[in-house]
């Protein structure tokens, strides 16, 4: 096997799968919760912290670039495999790499730089989120045509168009909540079950 | 060749498909159905949409999958075509937007369940080579769809796990993200080490060409599916 420290090997890739995996699900669940209209909005919120988690103790596998890019094109994968469209693929290719390029100048090791890659990386959820501003009476229709005119009506109350730039920042600040979250979280249990060696 | 023919994982359905179908077929119903709609035509796609992946798992030999879906997509028209109209206001609106969103996920989530559960992790990584994705994109794909399922299982092990200690409900969200997240990620990670062993004693990641067991490939059925998929996504796009 190739023993150059800068090339993705196998076992690398296999992390790349078991984290983007756990990921999804957590991101998953956080999802369920953004049904309910009000929530919707929360969303960027809630998700970027639910999977802070597993997301810092990803980063502490992490020394190559490339891993967290293919992590955000993968997870635009499993998205669009769900029908989210083609929007949350180019979403999450391009934080995904924009973050690894952060992670990378912090030389995957830096505290400060890891923290501001997981708000960049965390923009992602945007790719979700766009549709409903971007092609804004296309979208209504047919959720009021799926869910009833009352769902859509209340959803159209609460996302105004200056909303869409505020969850950008939204976004941003649920990943740095969640990177500070799953630093905490780290010290208090991984550490001390020897999980942080690799 | 008949050796082959007789392993358990090539018999696993009466109408085999292709991974690659499969993989066609969940964006197709995933997507139209996740959308919505407001065309006529779509009115009769949805439903045949809808339906499909139950048949497909039906055609599969899961019983037990078809029994269940099958339930919960009549207890869901039930609901939405007898007892919606007689609700109004708020009722109304808790009741339409729960419908509306299980009606619209439920679909692509059973065609995701039949994509997962009748496809091995071999059949899948052999589609994936032939669609010449990379190793980079085909490895962590295959780990992921080989760990679905058990983050799932763990997930509600741990539940139970901690429900049994009394820390079930909502009362401390902190509490119940920290005692499940962290457990499961535990263990996840654990079997992942595993996994990641074995895979490597394998062969994965060695520099030579993996050769593959699995016969993939397109038949009458996957032309058949093809077909439909695509006048769907015709019907989508223009309607």
């Amino acid at each position: 096997m190739d023993t150059k420290n800068n090339k993705l090997q196998a076992k690398d890739l296999i992390n790349v799968g078991i984290f983007t995996a756990i990921y999804f699900v957590l991101f998953f669940v956080g999802m369920m919760a953004g049904y309910i209209p009000i929530f919707i909005v929360l969303l960027p919120l809630i998700c970027p912290i639910l999977c802070g988690i597993p997301f810092m103790l990803y980063l502490t596998k992490v020394k190559i670039f490339g891993m967290v890019t293919l992590t955000g094109l993968i997870l635009g994968l499993l998205a669009l495999l769900m029908g989210s469209g083609i929007e949350v693929l180019v979403a999450g290719l391009v934080f995904g790499l924009l973050a690894d390029l952060i992670f990378k100048a912090g030389n995957y090791r830096s505290l400060k730089w890891t923290i501001i890659g997981n708000g960049v990386f965390s923009l992602w959820i945007m790719g979700y989120v766009s549709r409903m501003f971007l092609a804004r009476d296309a979208y209504f229709a047919k959720v009021a045509a799926g869910y009833g005119q009352e769902y859509a009506d209340t959803l159209m109350s609460y996302t105004p168009g200056w909303v869409f730039p505020t969850l950008f920042v939204v976004a941003f600040l649920g990943g740095v909540l969640g990177a500070l979250l799953g630093r905490a979280v780290l010290k208090k249990h991984f550490e001390k079950a020897g999980m942080l060696d690799a | 060749m008949n050796a082959v023919c007789d392993l358990p994982f090539e018999k696993k359905s009466v109408i085999p498909v292709d991974p690659r179908t499969k993989l066609f077929l969940t964006i197709t119903v995933s997507t139209i159905m996740m959308s919505g709609s407001v065309g006529s035509v779509m009115n009769y796609i949805r439903p045949c949409l809808a339906i499909l992946p139950v048949c497909l798992l039906l055609f599969s030999k899961r019983w037990k999958a078809v029994a269940n879906f099958s339930l919960t997509y009549f207890i869901l028209f039930a609901l939405e075509i007898e007892v919606l109209p007689l609700l109004s206001g708020f009722w109304n609106f808790l009741l339409g937007a729960l419908v509306g969103i299980y009606t619209h996920i439920l679909p692509g989530f059973v065609m995701g369940y039949y994509l997962i559960d009748t496809t091995t992790v071999s059949e899948f990584v052999a589609a994936m080579e032939r669609m010449y994705i990379p190793q980079k994109i085909v490895i962590p794909v295959s780990v992921i769809f080989r760990f679905f399922p058990t983050v799932i299982e763990e997930y509600f092990s741990i539940s139970d796990a901690m429900k049994m200690r009394g820390i079930a409900t909502l009362r401390s969200p902190m509490k119940m993200l920290e005692y499940r997240v962290v457990p499961l990620m535990m263990c996840v990670v654990k079997i992942g080490e595993e996994l990641s062993a074995a895979a490597l004693t394998r062969g994965l990641g060695a520099p030579e060409k993996r050769t593959n067991i699995c016969r993939i490939g397109f038949g009458v059925v996957d032309i058949l599916l093809s077909v439909i998929a695509v006048f769907c996504w015709a019907a989508f796009l223009i309607w």
